[in-house]
Order: structure tokens, then C-alpha cells, then sequence
């Protein structure tokens, strides 16, 4: 464990396009961040997979720095933040949102593999740099933010909530 | 300055209920992934967008009001997320320059 008391600010913020794609072979679907000017709407193959783009939205994407000890964590297997509004007491998130109750606000880090086939989610490094981010911010110590991995939801692509994306101004 | 003082001053309607708040600090954007990068706790923001994201993007930057302007008004499942996430959520029927201008007015920078 770090000895530095983080204070965390964002960095190597960048504008682009998250795109999601899906597999009408499987129905697997995939995410990636593109700095295009224009949204790649390619369709291709890759090993079993047949991509089709499905959507896109404007976007940024970010990693947080310590002002006081300079680490650097990297968010680059973030590809977006959704505010949950679950309390299904079978999903691990639900269960988490009614332990805190009402003053805290948790949001599910996304990752690319909503399927989570690779094995992988976003890093607990991540998370944790997230949520003390996102705490150090608050004005009052009432509120609480709780940043978790998209891993801890039942079914990620059910889940309930709202995704923090500019929807729609792509779709002209 | 506070919330009640912005409100006060530049005509706003109020959408939900509202708790007084220090104010400190305006952001003007439509977009969300740009709010999250841009905005400062504590702000006022002003906004066209109507959309469940732009509460979830006001929350997580901890905004201490929402102005929607042009007259604007979110739908009920808007304002019953921003209750649920104690954003107080004000419109404004005038647009967004003229609001900015009222903001610049008061003396808020």
C-alpha cells in the first residue's frame, strides 16, 4: 500500500468516440475508444467473430494523477461510467446500493468485454483511484460515491442504470 | 453566494425539491462526457440537455444546482433522478447566453 495520501486530479484527457459493436455470429459484443474525427462504422472479422458497429457516442476518456506523489493509473480499460440504479438483492451491486443506502451514489465502471469472456474488467487499481477521486471532490462528507467494476454485476449488459454518454449526437 | 440567491436573482423555477447550498464556480455544457472532464464541485450548470444522463454526470461531479435553460423541462424520470440523487434542478426561460450574462451580472466567475 501506498504511504501517499492521494490527492487525485484527471489527466491525459482525450475526446473521441466510444463504439460498440456486437457479433451477429454470437451475439457477443465489444466496446473500444476511437480519436477519429469521424466514428469507425467498419464491419470486420476477427478469429470466430463477425463485428458490426451497433452505436456510437461521443466521449472522453481519461487517467488520474497524484498531485502529491505523481503515480499515474492508467484507465485505459475504462470505456465508460454508468450511475447504478439496481437493488436486485441478487446482483452484488444491489446487495452493495442497500447496504449504503441513500446517500451514497454508486457507479459500475465499464470495460470493454461486457461479457467478461477474456477474463478481464477494469483494474482494482482503477476503481479504488475512482471512487477517492470522485470522494475527494464532494463538499459534504454526508454524500458518498462508490466506483465498482463492471465485473460485480449479474449480467452487466441488464443492468440497471444510466450510462454517462452524449446518445444520440452521432445518429444524424 | 447561495443557491437561494441565484434563484432569487435570475428568476429561476424551481423542478424539485431543493436544499440551500454555497455556490461557487458556473460550467456551461450540453455535453456529458465533457461535464465529467470540465466541471468543478460546488458549480452552478447550466445546460439544453434533458437527458437521465446529465443527473447521473451532475452527481458524480457533485454540481450544486442544474439550470436547464430556453425554458426547457426534463421529463418526470429526470426530475425523479435528480430527486433521488439531491440535485436541485432549476429551468430558466431564457437562453443559455443571456443566463451566462445574469450569472456575470451577480459577479459569479
Amino acid at each position: 500500500m501506498s504511504p501517499c495520501a492521494h490527492r487525485w486530479s484527471q489527466t491525459d484527457i482525450r475526446s473521441g468516440y466510444l463504439v460498440v459493436e456486437g457479433c451477429y455470429h454470437c451475439g457477443a459484443r465489444s466496446s473500444f475508444f476511437s480519436t477519429e474525427p469521424v466514428a469507425p462504422m467498419d464491419e470486420y472479422r476477427e478469429g470466430p467473430h463477425f463485428w458490426e458497429y451497433l452505436a456510437g457516442y461521443q466521449a472522453v476518456t481519461f487517467n488520474l494523477r497524484c498531485e502529491a506523489c505523481g503515480q499515474t493509473v492508467d484507465l485505459g480499460d475504462m470505456v465508460g461510467l454508468q450511475l447504478s440504479t439496481c437493488d436486485d438483492p441478487q446482483c452484488e451491486v444491489g446487495r452493495l446500493a442497500l447496504e449504503l443506502g441513500k446517500k451514497a451514489s454508486i457507479y459500475v465502471a465499464l470495460c470493454a468485454d461486457s461479457s467478461h469472456a477474456s477474463g478481464r474488467c477494469v483494474s482494482d487499481g482503477g476503481v479504488v483511484a475512482l471512487t477517492e477521486y470522485f470522494n475527494q471532490r464532494l463538499r459534504s462528507g454526508r454524500r458518498q460515491i462508490k466506483v465498482v467494476p463492471c465485473k460485480m454485476c449479474s449480467d452487466v449488459d441488464c443492468c440497471r442504470g444510466i450510462v454517462i454518454a452524449d446518445t444520440g449526437l452521432t445518429d444524424f | 453566494m447561495r443557491i437561494s440567491e441565484v434563484v432569487e436573482r435570475t428568476g429561476l423555477e424551481s423542478l424539485n425539491a431543493w436544499e440551500d447550498a454555497d455556490v461557487s464556480g458556473v460550467y456551461i455544457s450540453d455535453m456529458v462526457s465533457d461535464i465529467i472532464t470540465g466541471a468543478e464541485s460546488g458549480c452552478v450548470l447550466v445546460t439544453l440537455q434533458t437527458h437521465k444522463s446529465l443527473i447521473a454526470a451532475a452527481n458524480l461531479v457533485d454540481a450544486a444546482l442544474v439550470v436547464v435553460t430556453h425554458g426547457k423541462r426534463p421529463g418526470d424520470d429526470v426530475v425523479q433522478l435528480a430527486d433521488k440523487a439531491g440535485i436541485a434542478l432549476f429551468s430558466s426561460p431564457v437562453d443559455t447566453w443571456r443566463y451566462a450574462v445574469q450569472l456575470f451580472e451577480l459577479g459569479m466567475r
